[in-house]
């Protein structure tokens, strides 16, 4: 498994080098994007729900085909309240489908796997790998950061509980009371970063997680964050293109064909879907696959002129 | 919401750090090859943005880009292109020791009051006005240990202590403070406030309402000249709050508070926190400094270990 991913990223890696990107439209043809389409539809996003921007990344790392100043799209700190893990097993346990189940969706997940049949209800049980992940929930002792594996290396904390001569204020400091639940330990935020795959010619989601003390996640964790039927299978932990480190992301090889059926579904009802509209039609696929990551999409986005 | 009595004391919500593990990518090999073992102070940038979630808020985020480029081809300075809204520049420093027992020796106290006397000394001399992300200047004390590729480090905020304490008098949402038309041109004003790349990271200002309820968003230097003599207009003090409590402000009105107390000896002042899709929130109210950051609850540093990604032995295996 691993080393097929490894070389198919060789190969992957090999064919981008030596083939041109795309600068012919086959948007509504195959659902994917050309390196000049997926800059128009960022700078739409970017416009309409002004939490992404465009970013740089790593000089190191630049794509020559791509603009310096616009190498993928990110949106930090997206909160991410409930397990998707645990979401679902809740769902099941109510005996509702987890998967959008009405028609407009059925095109989108029906390309991961199996359509939800509603009598086939073995399926509907959780595999192994969800019970292990969905068993994290429940001791809250274990530590999700990253940094907590070597416990040999790391000195105990007490030991430097600092009461030297730091000053303090309790009176203006406001002290977040300790959660006497289990919200606070639930409540991580993700950093969500959207990059285009040249081989795919289509955008690719990252997914970056921190803890609610805002320690990074560890990848395995961020699982627990995906829609079961993706985790492990189009969710793979890989490194980003643009930033340091592994991160989560969401395969991108049935991007194209899932668009397309959105598209075709969009332009039977007589829509006309615009190139510039793309990524918010993949970002609403997206979050079938990240239901809980609370990130921005919608078209209609006020500043908030009249609060609640 | 509704504002307590008159005699509250003003209670901030702390800001909180958040590390991009490009940050200490970036560090190490700065580390190894650029600093090598000069300990000296090095200038970086922390970026952060007003709220934009109801449920969580925003923190003073490190990127790779907050220190200097690790490549000596390419220049030192900052190369990062401003007018990104979600990025307002904070200035920072970072103090990275060559020993954990530098790391636990160093003077804290002392760390934090050199950098909020820098602080205080441009709301003095006037500097704050002109760029007003000084006001939020931070501190980071560091020990890369780049044999277990981990890292202790610790934040601090410092703010200058107002004694005694701002109170509070009232605390509303800022429908209930606008009229429709006020609200409607305040909101109309910060649009295109936040949309303009010269104005998009200024985390400071002030907002004028004239008599005609025409509101315009102007920079905290421009205070003199708008006491105009239109005397039904509104003068507020404005700041991007990064903080979601629907009842506290964020932490960078503390130094605001301490400019604005300074330099205009103002008894009573109407603030606006400006948060996104929740609307804002408003403030009436009337140097010592306080602010490391606190570790779930506790003042300790923290660590993280990053040798699963920057081990080269492990990197190997997982490549196998």
């Amino acid at each position: 498994m691993v080393l097929s991913q490894k070389l198919h990223e060789a190969f992957k890696g090999t064919v981008e080098r030596i083939t041109g990107h795309r600068t012919v439209s086959a948007f509504k043809e195959k659902g994917v994007l050309s390196v000049s389409e997926f800059v128009t539809a960022g700078d739409n996003l970017v416009s309409k729900c002004p939490t992404w921007s465009w970013e740089s990344g790593e000089p190191s790392k630049r794509k020559p085909y791509l603009p310096s100043e616009k190498q993928y799209l990110i949106t930090r700190n997206v909160p991410c309240l409930r397990r998707a893990a645990y979401l679902e097993e809740e769902y099941e346990a109510a005996g509702m489908e987890i998967l959008l189940d009405n028609e407009d969706n059925d095109g989108w997940l029906a390309t991961h796997g199996k359509p939800k049949d509603t009598s086939g209800e073995v399926e509907n049980l959780p595999s192994i790998e969800s019970l292990e992940i969905s068993k994290n929930r429940d001791v809250k002792s274990v530590p999700s950061h990253v940094g907590v594996e070597d416990e040999d290396d790391i000195p105990d904390m007490a030991d430097f509980e600092e009461a030297d001569n730091i000053e303090i204020d309790p009176g203006t400091y406001l002290i977040a009371h300790e959660p006497d639940d289990d919200n606070i330990l639930r409540t991580r935020t993700y950093d969500v970063s959207i990059t285009y795959d040249k081989y795919y010619q289509t955008p690719r989601v990252w997914l970056t997680g921190y803890d609610e003390s805002r320690m990074l996640l560890q990848a395995e964790l961020v699982l627990e964050d995906v829609s079961q039927d993706h985790a492990r299978k189009t969710v793979t932990i890989e490194d980003h293109p643009h930033l340091s480190g592994k991160h989560a992301s969401v395969h991108p090889c049935r991007h194209g064909a899932v668009m397309k059926k959105i598209i075709d579904v969009l332009m039977s009802r007589g829509v006309e879907p615009e190139v510039d509209k793309y990524l918010f039609l993949f970002l609403k696929f997206v979050a079938s696959v990240i239901p809980t990551i609370e990130y921005d999409y919608t078209m209609d986005f006020d500043l908030g002129s009249s609060s609640s | 919401m509704e504002g307590g009595s008159g005699k509250s004391i003003l209670q901030f919500a702390p800001f909180q750090s958040s590390v991009d593990e490009g940050f200490w990518h970036r560090l190490s090999s700065l580390k190894l090859n650029k600093f090598g073992v000069d300990d000296s102070p090095v200038p970086i940038t922390g970026f952060y943005a007003p709220c934009s979630q109801s449920q969580v808020s925003n923190h003073l985020t490190l990127l790779a880009e907050s220190l200097p480029s690790d490549s000596s081809e390419e220049s030192s300075v900052l190369a990062v292109s401003r007018g990104n809204r979600n990025r307002c520049f904070v200035p920072g420093i970072i103090y990275n020791t060559n020993t954990v027992e530098g790391f636990h020796a160093l003077d804290k106290q002392g760390l934090l009051k050199a950098e909020a006397q820098k602080i205080w000394k441009d709301i003095c001399s006037g500097k704050a006005l002109e760029d007003s992300s000084v006001l939020s200047r931070f501190l980071l004390i560091s020990f890369a240990d780049l044999k277990k590729w981990s890292f202790h480090y610790w934040f601090a905020f410092p703010a200058l202590v107002l004694d005694p304490p701002a109170t509070l008098v009232n605390l509303r949402p800022a429908s209930q403070c606008f009229s429709s038309e006020e609200a409607e041109s305040v909101s109309a004003a910060f649009n295109e406030w936040r949309n303009s790349s010269l104005t998009a990271d200024v985390p400071f200002f002030l907002v004028h309402i004239d008599s005609n309820s025409h509101a315009t968003i102007k920079h905290l230097k421009d205070w003199e000249t708008s006491q105009s003599a239109d005397d039904g207009h509104k003068l507020l003090f404005g700041f991007y709050d990064p903080c979601h409590l629907p009842n506290h402000p964020g932490w960078p009105l503390r130094n605001l508070l301490a400019l604005v107390c300074s330099r205009w000896d103002l008894k009573s002042v109407h603030f606006l926190c400006y948060r996104e899709s929740r609307g804002w929130r408003n403030h009436g109210h009337v140097p010592n400094a306080v602010g490391w950051e606190l570790n779930k609850g506790r003042r300790v540093p923290r660590i993280i270990s990053l040798a699963k990604s920057m081990d080269p032995t492990r990197l190997a295996i997982s490549a196998a």
